[in-house]
């Protein structure tokens, strides 16, 4: 009885205060994951960062919906866990460095292997291409081709061109990110 | 008694109403997986981590994997804000941190948290960070350290400091870098700030003597406020003190803080200043004043601490103590028994012979209400009591067996059993008391090990009594009554009474008989055996199979029968091809030295020292045995097993530009002489260091194996090996002359010890002095259990007699240390311990020569005008060898 009066009342609040969702950022380090939490959850850019040992859990409030955000580190020796954090998460974000072409490879692959997984089938996945604002950074489009998107057929994906720094395209991300808060699996 | 079924009572109750006493691994690792859900409940996360850790702390194990996925699952709950939560994911980390892989994913969230605002979390953010850094991590967490260390929040500060110093012992060097931070802490407000800053200051800079001392120099100057950190400065000071007794500043120091108002620090620098050996008279008194007054304080704690030193330097200091008499004797009465133990023991330990049996029976009231640990400490009072005052035997013996039929654990138990052998050894007048008493306790005694040591004294001493018959019952109920084990010491012990007492040897013939029939095959084959050799009615064959059995080390006959049945030969296994097991020599000048520590259960330290150095000599025998084996020039040379090893002797002085020290090595036909070099020249470099030397007659030089290189402060080893030639026992002592170092010379840097481009070297050598092999190389100490039988069995025509006057010795004592060290043979029946005051004594003496000789030797003392004088009688299976000694000391 006590369980049902609680259901109701968890989704009153939904209805009117707030919705949660749960996203893992991931990629390969010093691609801007962690700048990027900065900057979407106190508009605050900062230039020297220290690489992400482990992960950074945050929480960014956006409207009505709470974003929690498992920033986990780049670093060889964390991919193995990012797995791990990405079960169950209403979304995936995935960092691309646009201006490093020789990590271009590296990160595809990585991507790929991570997405592989059947675990995270279903999930939906958003690709970032940051620091476009730097002079020979991939646009949109070369991202797409380079990083091989178009063979990821079984789930939702879309990939944005994105500056932290400039902070430009940041409010299309989010506007993404909070479209999610529902779906996925929760 | 009721005392501890109340304790009982509790915890069955305890069990009874906690929730956590069902969970199972199993359950709480599939709970754990909870973690994972989103979004948290904090309440039902906190329960189950609670469970996990309480666990835990039950001394469940996780297997890697187990602990590796329950870390995940924690490191989930870092999205709860729940500070409850957090704090206990901290616990959980740092429980885990040893056996999960890769914890370091936590490093961000933590250095995260520990900088955050919530003063609730820092310092445990803190300290579970420090728990899961390691030397690849640390430079990453340095920075946030520095300013931690530093930080307003005295908890973040403390925390800090206290991480660090556990650093230290991973990572010295790093810490080391945070010296400045720590004496800035140590300027801080707060108490305990100052104290951990002081205390990781002390850890960074303890190898550094003048460093130290300049700080503590600082501080006692300036003084600090916390004063705990003033009792850290005092414990430093006394430490510094006690290894440079001639500086006066540390004393004056310790002496400055006995008027200090905290009086904390009083007791401290009171207790010290009692401890310590050789204070002056005058801070002494000041010192034991603190002390005195704190004995009559309406606080529990400071009369504790007050009476605690007084006990501990009660042997040091008696006459001082005792003047606290009046004091002391108010205290035997206090509420808290842990006083009133303390109070009563250090009156044991001061008081005259009067006043004995009065406060043993005082003690008795309150021993059901004392914990296992007093009841230790005041046993150990008693042991001391009885070498003290031996007449007072009866009084004590009946206390400790009280003691021994009351309530107790193990270790208890064995502190009075261990006691009353002691008093039985030392005092013949006790003994059949003490036996009487062991006997009884044996009738109702659920400790095994004591029971089987007791059934072995009864086998060994019951038969040399008045009335050995008595003890015949008591073993012999043993024998019905209890499981395999004691059987089978029984049937032993029976056996000893058998081959000793004629009289007896009917009956007990009987008794062993009836065992032929027991269940377990170890009690049966002791049974048959003894019976067997007891029917045969020859004094030899009791003496070698019953009373002195076999003396082989037991991990040399294990290995030697493994080899035979590996390698089988035609002829039958020679148990004369194992080595002996030696007796350790002057072992029991430790075990019976009477601990200061009145607070340690003694009975654990003397258990140590006494079975310590038999397995040291095993050890150290098959260590040297396995590294000479290692050469093929001794392979060659057909060395055989060892025999003994030497202790080392220096061959130059120390502090020369060489170090070397010798060990010998006996084999049969061999000895091998083992030089342990050390270069302490740090621009040179030897190469082909060996040594020369001038042989003997009766000796040959056979090889010599050399240490190619003998790099700076690098210890290095060459060996000499010579050949036992003359069959002559005479010859085997003698020196070896004109030892040179031998090695080629090349000069190298100093700072990276590598030798100069252009460097050929030289030849050079070094004179070292001489080496003697001397009688007791060759000879092995080893006990006979009954000497006086062993003694017949050789017979008087082996026998050689002689009188020494030994004008260099005063006493008996000084006589008996120098006739075992230079016989090196092995004192039996306790024959080297002198009833004080007697005039004349024998020594018995026993050992093996070469491993195949049996010596034994009886050495009458007595006191003269002109020294001692000896009457040394010699048995031996080999008349030659008897001559020869006899020969070698005059």
């Amino acid at each position: 009885m006590l369980a049902v009066i609680n259901r109701v009342l968890d989704w009153l609040k939904s209805l009117f205060w707030k919705e949660e969702m749960e996203l893992t950022l991931v990629g390969l380090q010093n691609s801007g994951k962690t700048t990027f939490v900065n900057v979407i959850a106190s508009n605050s850019f900062l230039e020297d960062m220290i690489p992400t040992v482990g992960f950074n859990m945050r929480k960014v409030t956006k409207g009505n919906v709470t974003i929690k955000i498992w920033d986990i580190g780049g670093q060889p020796r964390f991919r193995s866990m990012w797995e791990r954090y990405c079960r169950g998460v209403n979304a995936i974000v995935y960092m691309v460095d646009a201006a490093d072409h020789e990590k271009i490879e590296g990160s595809r692959n990585e991507l790929h292997n991570l997405l592989d997984k059947p675990q995270l089938a279903g999930i939906p996945v958003l690709v970032l291409g940051n620091k476009k604002d730097l002079p020979d950074a991939l646009d949109v489009n070369e991202l797409i081709e380079q990083m091989n998107l178009a063979v990821i057929q079984d789930r939702e994906i879309c990939c944005y061109s994105i500056s932290c720094k400039e902070k430009s395209n940041i409010d299309i991300t989010l506007q993404w990110l909070i479209n999610h808060s529902k779906s996925g699996s929760r | 008694m009721y005392h501890k079924r109340d304790k009982k009572d509790d915890e069955d109750l305890a069990i009874a109403g906690n929730i956590f006493a069902k969970i199972t691994k199993t359950s709480a690792l599939q709970d754990a997986r909870s973690f994972n859900e989103t979004p948290v409940n904090a309440r039902k996360c906190t329960l189950i981590l609670t469970k996990i850790l309480y666990l835990m702390n039950q001394g469940e194990t996780f297997t890697t994997q187990e602990a590796t996925d329950l870390f995940f699952n924690i490191t989930k709950l870092f999205q709860s804000k729940d500070t409850t939560l957090r704090r206990l994911v901290y616990i959980g980390i740092k429980e885990l941190s040893k056996i999960a892989e890769n914890v370091y994913v936590v490093t961000s969230s933590l250095t995260t948290d520990m900088n955050a605002k919530d003063d609730l979390c820092r310092p445990q953010a803190l300290r579970a960070l420090c728990h899961i850094t390691d030397g690849t991590t640390f430079q990453g967490i340095e920075r946030y350290m520095k300013q931690a260390i530093v930080d307003k929040n005295p908890a973040v500060a403390s925390a800090a400091l206290v991480s660090a110093h556990h650093m230290a012992k991973n990572i010295p060097e790093g810490v080391k870098r945070w010296v400045n931070e720590a004496q800035e802490s140590v300027n801080s407000d707060n108490v305990m700030v100052q104290y951990h800053a002081l205390g990781l200051l002390y850890h960074i800079k303890k190898t550094d003597r003048l460093a130290v001392s300049k700080f503590l120099a600082k501080y006692a100057q300036t003084g600090l406020k916390s004063p705990y950190a003033i009792l850290m400065l005092l414990r430093i000071a006394a430490h510094l003190y006690s290894q440079d007794k001639q500086n006066g500043p540390y004393l004056s120091f310790i002496d400055k803080c006995l008027d200090h108002k905290s009086d904390l620090v009083c007791y401290e620098a009171a207790s010290l200043l009692l401890k310590i050996n050789c204070s002056t008279p005058i801070n002494t008194a000041a010192a034991f004043a603190v002390c005195q007054s704190g004995l009559s304080s309406s606080r529990p704690v400071v009369r504790f601490a007050a009476i605690r030193t007084l006990n501990q330097v009660a042997m040091l200091r008696p006459t001082l103590v005792e003047y606290c008499n009046v004091e002391l004797e108010h205290l035997i009465t206090d509420s808290n028994r842990s006083i009133a133990t303390l109070a009563i023991t250090t009156l044991l330990k001061t008081g005259q012979e009067a006043s004995v049996e009065r406060l043993i029976k005082q003690i008795s009231s309150f021993m059901n209400e004392i914990s296992d640990e007093f009841k230790i400490v005041v046993v150990t009072a008693t042991r001391k009591l009885c070498q003290k005052f031996p007449r007072k035997h009866a009084v004590m013996m009946n206390f400790l067996e009280t003691m021994l039929r009351d309530d107790g654990g193990s270790e208890f138990k064995k502190a009075i059993v261990d006691t009353i052998l002691h008093i039985i050894e030392d005092n013949p007048d006790a003994k059949e008391a003490g036996l009487a008493h062991l006997c009884e306790f044996i009738e109702d005694c659920e400790h095994t090990n004591l029971m089987i040591r007791i059934l072995h004294l009864l086998g060994k001493e019951g038969p040399k009594t008045s009335r050995p018959a008595r003890y015949i019952r008591y073993i012999y109920n043993r024998l019905i009554l209890e499981s395999a084990p004691f059987q089978a010491a029984a049937v032993s012990s029976l056996a000893k009474f058998g081959a000793h007492c004629e009289d007896l040897l009917p009956n007990v013939i009987v008794l062993l008989r009836r065992s032929l029939l027991e269940m377990d095959d170890e009690v049966r084959d002791r049974a048959t055996f003894y019976l067997n050799v007891l029917l045969t009615k020859q004094k030899s064959l009791y003496n070698q199979f019953i009373l002195n059995p076999l003396q082989v080390s037991i991990v040399d006959l294990e290995k030697s029968l493994q080899q035979y049945i590996l390698d089988p030969k035609d002829t039958p296994f020679d148990l004369k091809t194992v080595p002996l097991a030696t007796h350790p020599q002057n072992n029991d000048e430790s075990a019976k030295k009477p601990t200061v520590n009145g607070m340690k259960p003694s009975s654990e330290t003397v258990r140590v020292t006494k079975t310590a150095p038999n397995e040291v000599a095993e050890t150290r025998r098959a260590i040297y045995e396995e590294q000479l084996a290692y050469f093929p020039e001794f392979e060659e040379a057909k060395l055989g097993p060892l025999i003994k090893s030497s202790q080392p002797v220096e061959l130059t002085e120390s502090e020369t530009e060489y170090v070397v020290k010798c060990i010998k090595h006996v084999f049969k036909r061999h000895v091998v002489f083992q030089f342990d070099c050390i270069n302490t020249c740090n621009d040179q470099i030897l190469e082909n260091v060996r040594v020369s030397m001038q042989v003997p007659e009766g000796y040959r030089k056979v090889c010599t194996v050399e240490c190619p290189v003998l790099l700076y402060d690098a210890p290095g080893t060459t060996y000499s090996c010579v050949e036992i030639v003359s069959d002559n026992v005479s010859l085997y002592v003698g020196t070896f002359e004109n030892l040179l170092l031998k090695y080629i010379v090349k000069d190298c840097d100093p700072n990276t010890g590598k030798v100069l481009d252009d460097e050929v070297g030289y030849d050079d050598e070094y004179a070292l002095e001489d080496i003697e092999i001397v009688w007791s190389d060759f000879v092995q100490a080893i006990i006979k259990p009954d000497f006086v039988s062993a003694w017949e069995e050789l017979g008087p025509n082996t026998e050689v007699a002689e009188t020494f006057a030994l004008q260099s010795f005063k006493t008996i004592d000084e006589a008996i240390k120098n006739i075992i060290y230079f016989m090196g043979l092995a004192p039996c029946e306790r024959s080297d311990v002198v009833p004080e005051g007697k005039m004349s004594h024998s020594l018995y003496l026993s050992g093996v020569f070469h491993e195949e000789d049996e010596i034994l030797a009886v050495a009458k003392l007595a006191v003269t005008n002109e020294g001692v004088t000896m009457k040394l009688s010699i048995r031996s299976n080999n008349l030659d060898i008897s001559n020869f000694i006899v020969s070698i000391i005059a």
